[in-house]
């Protein structure tokens, strides 16, 4: 258990610029989800933190202690691997007690540790077995069993629930939380499935382009994404995003906004004060798609929901919602209604709006207009 | 519908006829040599000058595989037929490969796994090396082996298949190793694993089936080496390959087809014997040699 | 650009710093020691013994290696010298003929044994067996085999056709066929091996996809399958062009480079002037020529192979 920190990390490979600055301070015991595209420098950072690669400059703090030239060995440190990396020729057993056996625990100790983990994780009896008589789900289990015998001050995860089906997804996801709140380790954990991030992070860090885009809780990084990347990664179906001008109606700034044919003016809320500034200008509206749904009577129109006539070009049935398809400013935009009140494509049917929960951009730098 | 369903079936039948006779004609074309050679060597000289060229022995006379053996004179020397040969290759082959099995286990792990800054340009200058005909470097060789005190002699030659060999080993080790997840070596390292003993704990019992294809390689290029042989060799150590040469050229009087032959299977044993029984990994070697990465 | 955690630079306090031990950064040499031998023998025993041959190839050597420069009166002498004409024509010959033959065997025995052959394995064993043979044995049989007095020519006459002539062996016009002969024997097997191995990863699902438009089985080979072995083409072709330069102990084994030196080849023409000619210089100057044969079928094909890799990144 320990807290780590990165300070200003920056690492290269000649004039390719891998992390350009990476800070993070994560408290001892915390989650932390690393997001982001293919080749943001999610995994690079990974591999600085465990050593494996060597930061080009800045510095990496475990525990008040200076490791960024440490070697991987002398870092207290364990690491998930998306492909599991069991030691084909070794045993389950084998492969928990091989760190351990090498870090010199003495045989008993080594024995009692192999076992705990394996009742802890439920493998006791694949302890015999080797990789490749595995399942994935139990495969992904001893890698975590091999992680947990070390005791180590950070657990490092990279990816470790991608190579699993959806069902095995689900159920490992809850397991390394109750781990989680169990052990108190402090977990680094790389992932492209938003579900996990959201459900698993203490707090989640968006990585693009080998930069931190947004450190925040989930929930913040949610509602209050600070640019238009992180507003679209994050959340699925994404976030629709809506070309528009800011006009002047009737002394108050709105959103102009078109749909089939008729002009509606949109509320621009208290809160954005920034936005009602820009009068004139174009700015990019965000809103979530279950923030534009069907009426619902019994709610209280708030003065800001809008409400405006759709016609539907296609309906996706999830089961739970209807995402409904329809044109606003001529940009598709997702809609999240209830089954029930879903009507067919080529139906006009009404949307109300919660312009509450509007954010904007700026279209030229792409950052929340704040 | 029946009739046109059994016409396509006669075709049908037909062509798998056909197609059975070519690949099995073909079979024999490429057995035939190999039936004479056998056949031949069991006959003896009056069967053989009479008899025809495609014949099975009148008598099993295993007289030729003697003369061949132990008492044919082979050039001037004072042994007497193709065994001092046949051990020289033994004692050439045997350190050879193993020597050269060995350091292209490890260059092959470390370009796999502990590339360094260089050690792309490194694997691309060793490449050539497999490609590299050996005329171009023959006389250097002849000169350095003889400054050095090696010059026609058995640790000589054992050091010129190891250097020209070390380039196909790298070549088959790093192609391996590269297919093996890199996460493997990772996860040793923050175990607390080092070099070599990630090499012996983790990688080397993951390697057998390339060892295997490697060391077949090896064996059945350093065996039936001939140019190395000839050139680098003094009567004393050369192989057999130089030896049955040397036998089939410089017999006096009546050639001796059935020594001959005899002989020719002597030195093709061994390279015959892998081959039929590890098949599966020569085939293995020959195509990793020409699927580079 | 944005950062949300936009806290000054947080003082902390670093307790002590961890550095790698004076073990742990010698270690961190060692994958650079261990492969320092091989790259003393590259740059020595490959690249040093190159030189040092285009150095011998200008120089005065005969017996024994000189130095006195004598600039290119080696290569002046090579091209003027009947028997190395000979020999590099021989070379175009059987090189072209070998590589063509090779490939037309290898594909059609790989298309042949690509149609669920139930004996395919023994099939495959057998011809493949005489690649593991010495190129000196192959040479030993065939040149029996070849023999018009023993062989081949003597044995259909024995059938009752009196006027059958095979000599090839002795006959200085086709001498160099036989190589052809015995070096199509050895390694076509081998070529139909890669072919095979080219075969078994086409895609399936091309082939179904081509099934379903109706695409006969000889257009599926000859418009889809074939056109995909492309790779197999170029590193077959590659393979074997350096066999044939290479090409010493067949010759040496089946003809001597004779009669005369009819099926003179130019490994066995640097061979016989550097080592029993005492010819040094002028045999430098063919192993040069050989090399550079060899690199011109080599660079291309080394160049494509990086710059694929490069793409692929």
């Amino acid at each position: 258990m320990a807290n780590l920190h990165i300070d200003n990390v920056h690492k290269s490979f000649g004039d390719t610029h891998i992390l350009k600055g990476i800070n993070m301070d994560i408290a001892d015991g915390e989650f932390i989800i690393l997001v982001g595209p293919s080749g943001c420098g999610k995994s690079t950072l990974m591999n600085c933190i465990a050593g494996l690669e060597q930061a080009t400059t800045g510095r990496i703090i475990i525990e008040d202690e200076d490791v960024t030239e440490a070697m991987p060995k002398d870092r207290d440190i364990a690491m998930v691997f998306q492909s599991y990396a069991l030691y084909p020729n070794m045993n389950v057993w084998k492969n928990i007690a091989f760190g351990l056996e090498i870090r010199k625990m003495p045989k008993d100790e080594i024995a009692s540790t192999v076992e705990r983990v394996a009742d802890l994780l439920q493998i006791r009896p694949l302890l015999k077995r080797k990789p490749s008589q595995l399942s994935g789900g139990q495969r992904q289990r001893v890698a975590m069993g091999r992680a947990l015998a070390r005791d180590p001050k950070i657990f490092l995860f990279d990816e470790p629930l991608s190579n699993l089906d959806a069902k095995l997804r689900v159920e490992m996801r809850t397991e390394i939380k109750k781990l989680h709140q169990r052990l108190k380790t402090t977990i680094v954990y790389v992932t492209h499935d938003q579900i996990e991030a959201m459900t698993l992070a203490n707090r989640i860090a968006v990585m693009k382009d080998g930069m931190i885009q947004q450190f925040g809780s989930p929930q913040e990084v949610y509602d209050e994404p600070v640019n238009l990347f992180v507003a679209g990664f994050m959340g699925s179906p994404s976030m629709n995003f809506i070309r528009c001008k800011v006009m002047e109606h009737q002394g108050e700034a709105h959103i102009r906004m078109e749909v089939d044919g008729k002009d509606y003016n949109l509320p621009i809320p208290k809160q954005e004060q920034a936005v009602r500034q820009r009068i004139g200008q174009t700015v990019i509206l965000g809103i979530r798609p279950e923030q534009i749904t069907h009426v619902i009577p019994q709610q209280d129109a708030g003065p800001n929901m809008a409400s405006v006539d759709g016609k539907i070009i296609v309906t996706e049935p999830t089961g739970a919602d209807t995402l409904t398809l329809i044109r606003m400013n001529d940009q598709e935009v997702n809609c999240r209604v209830h089954p029930r009140e879903a009507k067919e494509p080529g139906e006009t049917m009404t949307f109300m709006i919660n312009m509450d929960k509007a954010i904007f951009f700026d279209p030229e730098t792409e950052d929340r207009i704040i | 519908m029946t009739v046109k369903h059994s016409e396509r079936r006669y075709s049908e039948v037909t062509g798998r006829a056909v197609l059975y006779a070519i690949l099995i004609i073909v079979a024999i074309y490429y057995l035939i040599p190999l039936a004479i050679m056998i056949s031949t060597s069991f006959r003896d000289m009056n069967d053989i000058r009479f008899g025809h060229l495609i014949d099975l022995p009148s008598s099993l006379s295993l007289e030729a595989w003697r003369m061949a053996w132990s008492e044919v004179q082979i050039g001037a020397r004072r042994q007497l037929g193709l065994r001092p040969y046949f051990i020289n290759s033994l004692l050439i082959t045997i350190p050879a490969v193993t020597i050269s099995v060995i350091v292209g286990a490890l260059n092959g792990y470390v370009l796999s796994f502990w590339r360094f800054k260089g050690s792309n340009i490194f694997f691309a200058l060793l490449l050539f090396g497999c490609f590299l005909p050996f005329q171009a470097i023959l006389l250097p060789q002849a000169t350095v082996l003889g400054k050095i005190g090696l010059s026609g002699t058995i640790p000589g030659l054992i050091l010129t298949h190891v250097v020209y060999g070390v380039a196909f080993t790298t070549l088959f080790y790093r192609n391996y190793y590269v297919s093996l997840p890199g996460e493997l070596v990772k996860a040793a390292q923050l175990d607390g694993a080092g070099f070599w003993r990630i090499f012996w704990r983790i990688i080397l019992p993951l390697s057998t089936p390339i060892t295997v294809v490697a060391v077949i390689w090896q064996f059945t290029q350093i065996w039936n080496d001939f140019l190395f042989g000839v050139a680098f060799s003094s009567p004393r150590s050369q192989p057999v390959t130089v030896g049955l040469n040397n036998m089939v050229n410089s017999s006096t009087g009546e050639v001796r087809y059935n020594v001959d032959m005899a002989g020719a299977i002597i030195a093709a044993l061994p390279t015959l014997a892998v081959y039929i029984i590890a098949g599966k990994y020569f085939v293995r070697g020959l195509t990793a040699g020409s699927v580079k990465g | 650009m944005t950062q949300s955690v936009s806290t000054p630079e947080p003082v902390r306090t670093v307790r002590k710093v961890r550095k790698p031990s004076l073990g742990d950064r010698l270690a961190e040499q060692i994958p650079r020691l261990v492969v320092s031998p091989t790259l003393l023998i590259a740059v020595v025993f490959i690249y040093g013994f190159m030189l040092w041959t285009l150095v011998l190839s200008f120089s005065n050597s005969r017996i024994l290696p000189s130095y006195g420069f004598i600039g290119l009166q080696n290569y002046e002498r090579l091209f003027g010298n009947e028997r190395w004409t000979v020999a590099i024509t021989n070379l175009a010959i059987y090189g072209v003929l070998f590589v063509v033959i090779c490939l037309a065997i290898g594909l059609l025995l790989a298309i042949l044994l690509d149609q669920k052959i139930r004996a395919e394995g023994f099939l495959r064993t057998v011809y493949l067996y005489p690649m593991a043979l010495s190129f000196i044995v192959t040479g030993t049989v065939w040149k029996w085999l070849l023999n018009p007095t023993v062989g081949i020519q003597r044995f259909v006459r024995e059938l009752g056709f009196e006027d059958f002539r095979f000599d090839w062996l002795v006959n200085s016009d086709m001498s160099i066929y036989t190589i052809v002969i015995a070096a199509v024997w050895q390694s076509s097997g081998f070529v139909m091996a890669l072919f095979l191995a080219g075969l078994r990863g086409v895609d399936d699902s091309i082939i179904k996809a081509a099934q379903i438009d109706g695409a006969s089985r000889i257009t599926i080979y000859t418009r889809i399958i074939i056109p995909s072995l492309r790779p197999v083409f170029f590193s077959a072709i590659i393979m074997l062009s350096h066999i044939a330069i290479k090409s010493f102990d067949l010759a040496l084994a089946l003809t001597g480079g004779g009669p005369g030196f009819s099926s003179d080849l130019p490994a066995i023409f640097m061979y016989q002037f550097s080592f029993t000619r005492g010819q040094m210089g002028v045999g430098a100057a063919s192993a040069i020529i050989m090399l550079m044969g060899v690199m011109a079928i080599l660079i291309p094909y080394l160049y494509s192979e990086l710059r694929v890799k490069k793409d692929d990144r």
